[in-house]
């Protein structure tokens, strides 16, 4: 119950942040790509470095974890052509809607019917993906 | 609303969450396997969603407080319809209400590219883009640039199509 009401709050917050800087709207991402602002750019980058360093000094200072077990990161495993094909659709996927993963969960509450067609797109393309798991290339 | 807070806050504050979700509950920070859990919740005959759900059952915690977020905000500001940058908008017709569901189509079609490609590419803007990146994953990496490529082609040549 405590770790549900944790997570709970850790997504409210972190939704928090992407509704006021505006990540989650449809006409940032299309600014995005039009090169049209630095807003998102700035974000990604700092946000980047920002996990970084802190993941640096997580491993440097060997911290652990809240219920004392050493914290380790593992990279996602490369899968070349899985990393390249999917990515081009979740971009394209992404340009389209306007929203990634996130968004689309902050879209359900936010605009309830476009976030639930959103949600259940991407539900719909999760169940494609596992019917054509092992035909894909790798 | 309509000024966003700045990318210099906002960023890190991104960032930050990594840390935090690792210190508080030993997670990598990912948002697109809570579709999985989804999946065997409601659909546990299909193959692919009879997996050991547990790993990901924090995700839909997660995505809960998300959507709690966004609910949250539309209690206290709207539908945020008025967030709208202007120079973006060539093409007139989109106008104020892209959110319509008018556009549902559209949307639903965005929704399924986003879905299938985060689960092909093993992860998303969260999980390769933010927390792959930052560990200098290669898979990351490219995923990032693939991500960008799929967005620039769909948003200077679909979407003036589509919308």
């Amino acid at each position: 119950m405590f770790k549900f009401i944790l997570t709970l709050i850790l997504g409210f917050a972190f939704g928090s942040i992407l509704l006021a800087s505006q990540v989650f709207s449809w006409f940032r991402i299309q600014e995005m790509f039009h090169f049209q602002s630095f807003h998102m750019f700035g974000l990604l980058f700092s946000a980047i470095g920002t996990s970084a360093l802190f993941l640096f000094i997580i491993k440097k200072m060997k911290i652990k974890s809240i219920q004392g077990n050493q914290i380790e990161v593992k990279p996602k495993k490369l899968e070349l052509k899985a990393n390249i094909i999917g990515g081009l659709i979740f971009g394209l996927g992404w340009s389209i809607s306007g929203a990634c993963s996130a968004p689309v969960y902050i879209l359900v509450g936010l605009h309830w019917q476009i976030g639930l067609i959103l949600l259940a797109g991407a539900f719909t393309g999760t169940v494609i993906y596992g019917a054509f798991i092992n035909k894909l290339p790798r | 609303m309509n000024t966003p807070l700045a990318w210099y806050f906002a960023g890190p504050l991104i960032g930050l969450m990594v840390p935090i979700l690792l210190i508080l509950r030993e997670k990598q920070l990912g948002i697109s396997s809570s579709y999985r859990f989804i999946g065997a919740t409601l659909l546990p005959k299909i193959k692919y969603f009879n997996y050991s759900k547990n790993q990901d059952r924090w995700q839909i915690h997660f995505a809960l407080g998300l959507v709690l977020s966004g609910f949250a905000a539309f209690q206290l500001f709207g539908a945020f319809d008025q967030v709208v940058i202007q120079p973006v908008l060539d093409y007139e017709k989109v106008a104020v209400s892209i959110y319509d569901v008018k556009n549902g189509l559209q949307f639903f079609l965005g929704g399924i590219l986003v879905g299938f490609g985060a689960r092909y590419a093993n992860g998303c803007t969260a999980g390769h883009c933010i927390m792959g990146v930052s560990q200098f994953a290669t898979s990351s990496i490219i995923a990032t640039i693939s991500f960008f490529v799929g967005g620039l082609i769909g948003s200077l040549f679909i979407n003036p199509i589509l919308f």
